[in-house]
C-alpha cells in the first residue's frame, strides 16, 4: 500500500474513532468504554496464550487488585487515583512474580489448572477479607479520575482516557513482538530447546511476560473501579477470567489488536441481541461456536489472512 | 589453530556414567577437546552418542561425573547459560522455529550477545532498535554465505528437510559459538552436499570455532582432526581417523570389516 493510501486510512480510522461516541446513544458508548477496559485486560491473557502457550485463567484476581486497590487508597485514604492504580499495580506484579516462578514451570493442562487455583482463591479471598475489600457489600463512592480538574466522569470522557491508553498498550506490545525478545518468544513457541540452545532464558521471560500480563489486568481493573465509582466481588469472580480468556481466543491471539476486537464482540453483541428477547442467550452462544469453529486465528487472525491473501494477488 | 591445540582442553568430559532404568547407557565416559579442533564422535546405534550429547548441552543431567566448559564445571548449568558461555549445538533431526522466517531464525543466532530487555523493547529504545539492525545485517551475512539467499523470507518449516538442517546450523554459526556441536549434520544430504559441508566445517574450524561432531558418515568424520568411538557407554579406542580403522576392536565393534 502506497504511503498516501496509508495516510487515508489511518485518518478515516482516526476520524470514525472520534465520531462514534457523539453519534452512538450513551448506553452504548458506556458499552465500548468497557471494551476498552477488557481490551487492556484480554491483551495481557491474549499475549501469554499466543506468543507463550500459557493459558491465564487467574486475569480476574489481577483485575480485581487493581480495582481494590484504587478503591481502598482513594475511599479509606484519601490519595490521589494515580497512587491507587500505581500499587494495584506493583501488587499485581509482585504476586504474578513470586506466584508465577513456581507454577511457570508447568505447562499446558497443568499450567492452566495452576492459573485457575490462583484465580478462585483470589475469588475467595475478595470475599472473606472484607475489611479491605468490604465483601459481598463492596466499597462504593470512588472518585473519579480528574487530572487537573477534568472529570472523566461520563462514559464519552472516559471513552477518550480507556482508549487512546488500550491502543498505546497494543502499540507497545507491538513493539516488543518485533525485538530481540519478542523474537525469542516467537521462537521458543515453535520449538523450546532450540531457543535454549541460542541463549534464551525460557523461564525467566515466560515469568517476566506473566508480570506484564498482570500490569495490564490491574491497569484495566484500576480504570474499571474509577469509572463506575463502586466495586463489589462480584466483577472478580472467575468467570471475569474466562470471558478475558474468550475475547482473547475469538479476537485471535496471534495478532496484537485481536483483543480489540474480542472484546468489542462479547460487550456488543450480547447487549444488541438482547432485543430478541429470551432466545438472545442461544444466539449468542451459537454465535461464540460458530466464530471458533469457522475462524480457528479469531477474528485478527481471520482479517490478517485475508489481507496477505489480498496483497499476494 | 596449532597453538591452540597446545592449550588446555576447552571441554572436559570426566568420568560421566548415566543409566535408564536398569540400563547403562554411559560408562564412566572421559575425553577432551582441545580448542581449535575437529573432534569425531562414532559409534553403532545405542551406543550413548545422544545421551553424551544431551549431557554435555546440558538437557540431561548425568548421575556420575563432571562436564567442563573452559575450566568451569558445568555439570549442573542448565542449557542456556551454556550456550551464553559459547557452547552451541545443533539437533539430529534439526530443530529450526517452523512459522518464523529463515531470516527470523538467524536473526535469534546473535540473542547471545545482545541484552536489552522487554521494557526497552517495548518503548523502542536506542539500544533495541540498533539490536535489530545488527540482528538483521549478521544474518543476511550469513544466509548468503550458508547459500540460503533464496528463501530468506520463506518460514522455516516450509523449506525442504536437507536446507533446514542448513539453517540450523547457519543460525549456530551466528551465534559465533566457541564449541559447535552437531548431531549428525550430514544425514539427508547427497554426495556433493556433504562435500561442501566438509568444506564448510573446515572453513569454520579455520575462523577458530572448535567443532565436535556425532556421524555416522565416514566421509564427514574424515574432517575431524580426532575420533572417539563409543561403544556400549564406552570409548573404546581415541586417535586420528587412520588409526582408528586399523584398531580391531573397532573394525569388530563397529566397522564391520
Amino acid at each position: 500500500m502506497s504511503p498516501v493510501r496509508h495516510a487515508i486510512v489511518w485518518s478515516v480510522a482516526l476520524a470514525l474513532w472520534v465520531a462514534l461516541p457523539f453519534v452512538a446513544t450513551r448506553h452504548v458508548v458506556d458499552l465500548l468504554v468497557f471494551a476498552g477496559l477488557y481490551t487492556i485486560a484480554g491483551l495481557g491473557v491474549a499475549f501469554l496464550l499466543g506468543q507463550c502457550g500459557i493459558v491465564s485463567l487467574a486475569q480476574s484476581v489481577f483485575y480485581g487488585i487493581g480495582a481494590y486497590c484504587a478503591a481502598w487508597f482513594c475511599v479509606q485514604k484519601g490519595l490521589p487515583s494515580p497512587v491507587g492504580m500505581a500499587a494495584g499495580i506493583v501488587l499485581s506484579t509482585s504476586i504474578a512474580a513470586l506466584v508465577g516462578w513456581p507454577i511457570l514451570r508447568l505447562s499446558g493442562y497443568f499450567l492452566a489448572l495452576a492459573t485457575l487455583a490462583l484465580g478462585i482463591i483470589g475469588q475467595v479471598l475478595f470475599l472473606e477479607w472484607d475489611g479491605i475489600t468490604g465483601g459481598t457489600l463492596g466499597i462504593g463512592g470512588i472518585p473519579r479520575i480528574a487530572p487537573f480538574g477534568f472529570a472523566f466522569d461520563t462514559p464519552l470522557r472516559f471513552y477518550f482516557l480507556v482508549w487512546p491508553i488500550a491502543l498505546l498498550l497494543l502499540a507497545l506490545h507491538h513493539n516488543l513482538l518485533h525485538s530481540r525478545n519478542g523474537l525469542a518468544l516467537r521462537a521458543m513457541r515453535d520449538s523450546p530447546e532450540a531457543a535454549a540452545v541460542l541463549g534464551v532464558d525460557i523461564h525467566r521471560l515466560k515469568v517476566q511476560m506473566f508480570v506484564l500480563s498482570a500490569a495490564l489486568g490491574s491497569l484495566a481493573g484500576g480504570l474499571f473501579a474509577h469509572y463506575v465509582t463502586f466495586v463489589s466481588v462480584d466483577s472478580f469472580a472467575i468467570d471475569r477470567s474466562i470471558s478475558f480468556l474468550l475475547l482473547a481466543v475469538l479476537g485471535g491471539v496471534y495478532t496484537v489488536w485481536g483483543p480489540a476486537l474480542g472484546a468489542l464482540f462479547i460487550t456488543i453483541l450480547p447487549q444488541w441481541l438482547s432485543r430478541l428477547g429470551d432466545i438472545h442467550a442461544f444466539v449468542f452462544a451459537a454465535a461464540l461456536i460458530a466464530a471458533v469453529i469457522l475462524l480457528p486465528e479469531g477474528f485478527g487472525g481471520a482479517i490478517r489472512n485475508w489481507w496477505r491473501a489480498r496483497a499476494a494477488k | 589453530m596449532t597453538t591452540a591445540q597446545t592449550t588446555k582442553p576447552l571441554l572436559q568430559v570426566a568420568k560421566i556414567s548415566h543409566s535408564f532404568g536398569g540400563l547403562h547407557v554411559l560408562r564412566g565416559v572421559d575425553f577432551g577437546v582441545s580448542a581449535g579442533s575437529i573432534t569425531g564422535l562414532i559409534g553403532p546405534n545405542g551406543a550413548g552418542k545422544s545421551t553424551l550429547f544431551n549431557i554435555i548441552s546440558g538437557f540431561l543431567t548425568p548421575q556420575h561425573g563432571s562436564v567442563q566448559f573452559d575450566g568451569r564445571d558445568i555439570t549442573r548449568d542448565p542449557v542456556q547459560t551454556r550456550a551464553r558461555a559459547g557452547l552451541v549445538r545443533t539437533f539430529q533431526t534439526p530443530k529450526v522455529f517452523a512459522k518464523l522466517s529463515v531470516r527470523e531464525n538467524l536473526m535469534l543466532g546473535c540473542y547471545r550477545h545482545l541484552s536489552s530487555g522487554v521494557g526497552g523493547n517495548m518503548l523502542r529504545s536506542r539500544r533495541s532498535r540498533l539490536e535489530i539492525e545488527q540482528m538483521q545485517a549478521q544474518a543476511a551475512e550469513t544466509g548468503e554465505r550458508f547459500g540460503l539467499g533464496d528463501v530468506m523470507e520463506r518460514p522455516a518449516g516450509q523449506v525442504p528437510a536437507g536446507r533446514q538442517r542448513i539453517v540450523e546450523l547457519a543460525r549456530g554459526c551466528v551465534t559465533a559459538p566457541r564449541l559447535l556441536m552437531l548431531d549428525e549434520p550430514s544425514s539427508g544430504l547427497n554426495t556433493t552436499e556433504i562435500e561442501q559441508l566438509r568444506e564448510l566445517l573446515r572453513q569454520l574450524n579455520s575462523e577458530g570455532i572448535t567443532i565436535v561432531l556425532v556421524s555416522h558418515d565416514m566421509r564427514l568424520v574424515d574432517v575431524a582432526s580426532r575420533v572417539h568411538v563409543l561403544c556400549f557407554g564406552s570409548i573404546i579406542a581415541s586417535g586420528a581417523m587412520e588409526q582408528i580403522k586399523r584398531d580391531e576392536r573397532v573394525r569388530e565393534a563397529y566397522l564391520g570389516i
